[in-house]
């Protein structure tokens, strides 16, 4: 079996959430670990991060 | 970037507060660079940064100065050094203020003692609240400028077109603009701003619409000017054209007349009125000005009198129906027309007798308010704007009963016609029959010559059929001339319905009266020309600090969603996701706590939801009383009652009822849980419920206005947007994050994770339909959309579901056992209904019993 590399992502249980619906639309996580843990892909890091970081971005009222 | 600059202001404060007490020597910058010391052509660059706009600044300077002296160690004292710290500090500086950097400005020598500065670009002042003269500085600047914000120590205003107008309308001449603007600025008046304030006060005021004999005239004293709007197309073809009656040899075509001059009024009430019973001297209008200082001088009203020189004016007729376009027009030939009605010398119109009562007395501020409106002896028309609870309606009956000419009063729902009738015979000498309402169910007349309607806006503005009766009303209000009409809550009313109720009724000054100038929609522009400038805006801070309404501590309460919600909450894409948010366990625990806390402080408290669903859910949860749409009549009296009385009612639910119709003075702490979306003006009018406070005025009295939102979901989002109007104003909301001790608190509900899913699934089962807001609230005929006021709540819209189930007659009858138990049961019920008074018949024989009682007791002892 091929090894995967994997990054060890800790979060708090919201952004976990987000990121298991994320999962759902293209698979990257490898190991729900716990409420705040997870392992997940590290080639597709730097996307789930970004994408991550726009979802949360939704919810924050800004002036301009 | 004002908002965000207000809510830093405690952050940023320290810094300039900490330089002005230095006062006003120029050394101050030693300390920070000695070298400087010796160069004093080149201004201390530090301060050039607008200081409303730093937000790191102490630390960038420290870290600046910090850069330097490593430098000097290295190179050691060098003579370009002043060019290299420039160009250092624009480094480091410039590039976060971006197009904002106005490092180039020069400061003047004294800056220190002078509290404005001036953007060059787009006309924005910021104003240092703290500075000694900032009070002058602000009744200046409330006459010039438009409020953009004003937390506690840097405010910003916006000098715009409008406020312009209205300032020459108050009576202001271009060059004491100038000037004044001039001697407060830490820098010199730009160029580009010199000339925007010149071009705009310059044809300012020179046109006046003014109602004679039920027509409209455009009366000017200069006939080029008329002749020149003449020319436009718009105003030509709404021109009437009548018989040149006069002869004037200037200018055949316009009627000339006699221009109004100033007399002496008194607006009843003010302590000039009082002034005036005593020495019966001159009538210069508001306020005591024997601290005659340049600035309040040049604020008064005494300036006025310039304009009245001439003699003559010139007018032509303009038809009726045209008369909003060629408001519209003259706006955007930037010829605005001034209103006024000079009613003291209006003889046509028969005079209303009607007085406040000796015993009204007004506050300053409304005082003010009322000098703007009546600076040079006749009635301007414009707005006034008050927060909730500061006694707007006090400020329109004094206006009614300083014109005392036939007034219409129109409201938006019949709730606050008769609250306005009630008012009105409350605070002034006015008879019940010079006072009649005009709403779906009643439709009265005045008995008289002259009095006053109450009506509503969409009564008036109605188009469609109406009944024969208020047909007959609507002639009536027609077909006569009003010398006052008093618009309640303009802000809310569309500009289509304005423009008719404009068109259809000939007053000869309107006044507007509002708490929230603002609009989600930007069409709080169209206010300007449809009934006038902004003439006076209350500062919320001001009031709150003389003891005027409470002193409000807000907080915005985080509370974070559980992983079962919150999953659900993601997969959720309809308006369900709403409820989701506002059934959120952890808020209903903070809920909890929150009322817990403030109920053994001895607050009342109100808890306001949009959603019934969440509201009944909430309310039963913990054993509270409500009140919704559905709440009849009589329980609802009995609900509220209680909560002004009783002490062991301590806590209410509303929904949106409560928003604006019930008045709770007992309230001192409000909690919001859901509310709508965006919606800035709710969110002031909810802060106005408790504005009122009985309790205000004792010392240390707070009161507390926390919003409850849950972490992570679009509710994040809506609440600060709610929040920017009430930051403007000044308030500063506090974010919690987390409250301590609530995991401790017994009884605490929704604790374990089953009690959590089993919520969930509740909410999950629950219609679409509950997640819809205020859907409990229905308006009676003649109230405004959006407006929400009615008191008399008819039943919910909601059709009744009906339900199929299965199961054998037996069961359902109870035969098996079954018993129906209503777990949640609602705290309404339990209260005590009032003892019913014993019928006569019983009263003698308890007599009776009673005494035969005592005598056994008597017989027995002896």
């Amino acid at each position: 079996m091929k090894a995967i590399r994997g990054v060890l992502l800790t979060c708090d249980s919201a952004v976990k959430q987000i990121l298991l619906t994320m999962n759902e639309k293209g698979s990257f996580i490898i190991e729900d670990l716990d409420d705040n843990h997870l392992v997940i892909k590290a080639d597709e890091e730097y996307r789930v991060r970004r994408e991550l970081e726009a979802e949360l971005e939704k919810n924050t009222y800004s002036l301009e | 970037m004002s908002s965000k600059r207000a809510a830093e202001g405690f952050a940023d404060v320290s810094h300039p507060a900490k330089r002005s007490k230095k006062g006003q020597d120029n050394d101050e910058y030693v300390d920070v660079d000695n070298l400087e010391a010796v160069e004093i052509e080149s201004p201390p660059e530090t301060s050039l940064v607008p200081r409303g706009a730093t937000i790191n600044f102490t630390a960038l300077t420290r870290k600046l100065a910090d850069a330097r002296r490593e430098r000097e160690i290295a190179e050691g004292k060098d003579e370009s050094t002043l060019s290299i710290h420039r160009r250092q500090q624009d480094a480091l500086v410039s590039h976060i203020f971006q197009d904002h950097d106005f490092a180039w400005l020069h400061l003047k020598p004294d800056h220190a003692s002078r509290p404005l500065w001036i953007s060059p670009e787009d006309g924005h002042i910021i104003l240092e609240a703290f500075s000694p003269i900032a009070e002058q500085a602000q009744d200046f600047l409330v006459a010039i400028a438009e409020p953009v914000s004003r937390p506690a120590f840097i405010h910003e205003y916006k000098l715009t077109s409008y406020s312009l107008y209205a300032a020459v309308s108050v009576g202001l001449q271009t060059e004491d603009i100038i000037e004044v603007l001039n001697r407060l600025s830490k820098v010199p008046v730009p160029e580009s701003l010199d000339s925007f304030i010149r071009e705009r006060t310059l044809s300012y005021g020179k046109v006046k619409l003014v109602l004679k004999h039920n027509k409209y005239f455009v009366e000017s004293s200069h006939p080029e000017t008329l002749q020149f709007l003449l020319k436009d197309r718009v105003i030509r073809e709404a021109r009437v054209h009548s018989a040149p009656v006069d002869n004037s040899i200037r200018a055949a075509t316009f009627t000339t007349s006699k221009a109004p001059v100033k007399g002496n009024l008194v607006i009843p009430g003010t302590k000039e009125a009082e002034k005036k019973k005593e020495e019966l001297a001159n009538g210069k209008g508001a306020g005591g000005k024997t601290d005659a200082e340049l600035f309040t001088s040049v604020v008064g009203v005494e300036h006025d009198e310039v304009e009245e020189d001439d003699d003559n004016v010139h007018a032509f007729e303009i038809d009726d129906a045209k008369i909003d376009e060629v408001k519209k027009r003259c706006n955007d030939l930037e010829y605005p027309m001034l209103e006024e009605y000079d009613f003291r010398n209006d003889t046509v119109n028969a005079n209303l007798e009607i007085d406040l009562k000796p015993s009204t007395v007004i506050r300053p501020y409304q005082e003010t308010s009322l000098s703007k409106m009546f600076g040079n002896g006749r009635a301007r028309s414009g707005i006034i704007v008050l927060p909730c609870g500061a006694g707007k309606t006090l400020v329109g009956i004094t206006a009614a009963c300083t014109i005392k000419k036939s007034c219409l009063v129109l409201c938006t729902s019949s709730v606050s016609v008769m609250q306005w009738r009630q008012q009105f015979m409350q605070w002034s000498n006015i008879t019940d029959k010079q006072i009649a309402v005009f709403t779906a169910d009643q439709k009265e007349k005045f008995a008289g010559d002259s009095g006053i309607v109450v009506s509503t806006y969409s009564m008036v503005a109605n188009t469609g059929n109406r009944s024969h009766e208020s047909k007959k009303m609507m002639e009536f209000l027609t077909s006569r001339e009003w010398g006052f009409i008093l618009l309640d809550e303009v802000h809310v009313v569309p500009a289509v319905m304005f423009r008719r109720v404009v068109s259809t009724i000939k007053a000869h000054s309107k006044l507007g009266l509002t708490a929230t100038l603002v609009r989600e929609d930007d069409k709080i522009a169209d206010l300007n020309y449809m009934i006038g400038p902004k003439l006076y805006e209350a500062n919320w801070m001001e009031l709150a600090a003389k003891g005027h309404i409470a002193n409000v501590q807000c907080a915005e309460v985080w509370c974070p969603m559980t992983p079962e919600f919150y999953r659900e909450y993601l997969r959720e894409q309809s308006r369900k996701r709403m409820l989701l948010y506002c059934m959120n366990p952890r808020k209903f625990q903070a809920c909890q706590f929150l009322i817990k806390y403030h109920e053994d402080r001895g607050d009342k408290i109100i808890v306001f939801s949009d959603n019934v669903f969440a509201l009944e859910a909430y309310a039963k949860k913990l054993g509270k009383l409500y009140i919704h749409g559905g709440t009849g009549q009589t329980e609802r009296m009995r609900i509220l009652q209680h909560f002004q009385h009783s002490p062991e009612v301590n806590t209410i639910f509303l929904s949106k009822v409560g928003d604006t119709s019930i008045d709770l003075p007992e309230a001192t702490c409000l909690i919001q849980i859901s509310s709508h979306f965006g919606s800035r003006r709710q969110e002031a009018q909810r802060l106005g419920r408790i504005l009122r406070a009985k309790r205000r005025n004792d010392e240390g009295f707070n009161a507390f206005f926390y919003s409850l939102v849950s972490k992570d979901t679009q509710e994040m989002f809506y609440s600060t947007k709610r929040q920017q109007f009430l930051i403007d104003q000044g308030y500063a909301f506090k974010v919690i994050t987390h409250l301590d001790g609530l995991d401790d608190l017994p009884g605490l509900v929704y604790k374990s994770r089953d009690e959590q899913i089993e919520l969930l699934s509740s909410v999950l089962l629950a219609n679409e339909s509950e997640a819809e807001l205020g859907t409990d609230v229905v308006a009676s005929e003649g109230d405004l959309k959006g407006t929400v006021t009615s008191k008399d709540f008819g039943t919910p819209s909601k059709a009744p579901t009906v339900q199929r189930t299965t199961g054998s007659l037996t069961a359902l009858s109870g035969a098996q056992h079954m018993s129906y138990v209503e777990q949640n049961k609602s705290a309404n019920r339990k209260l005590a209904r009032e003892v019913a008074p014993r019928h006569k018949l019983f009263a003698k024989r308890d007599k009776d019993v009673a005494a035969a009682r005592k005598e056994a007791r008597t017989a027995s002892k002896g």
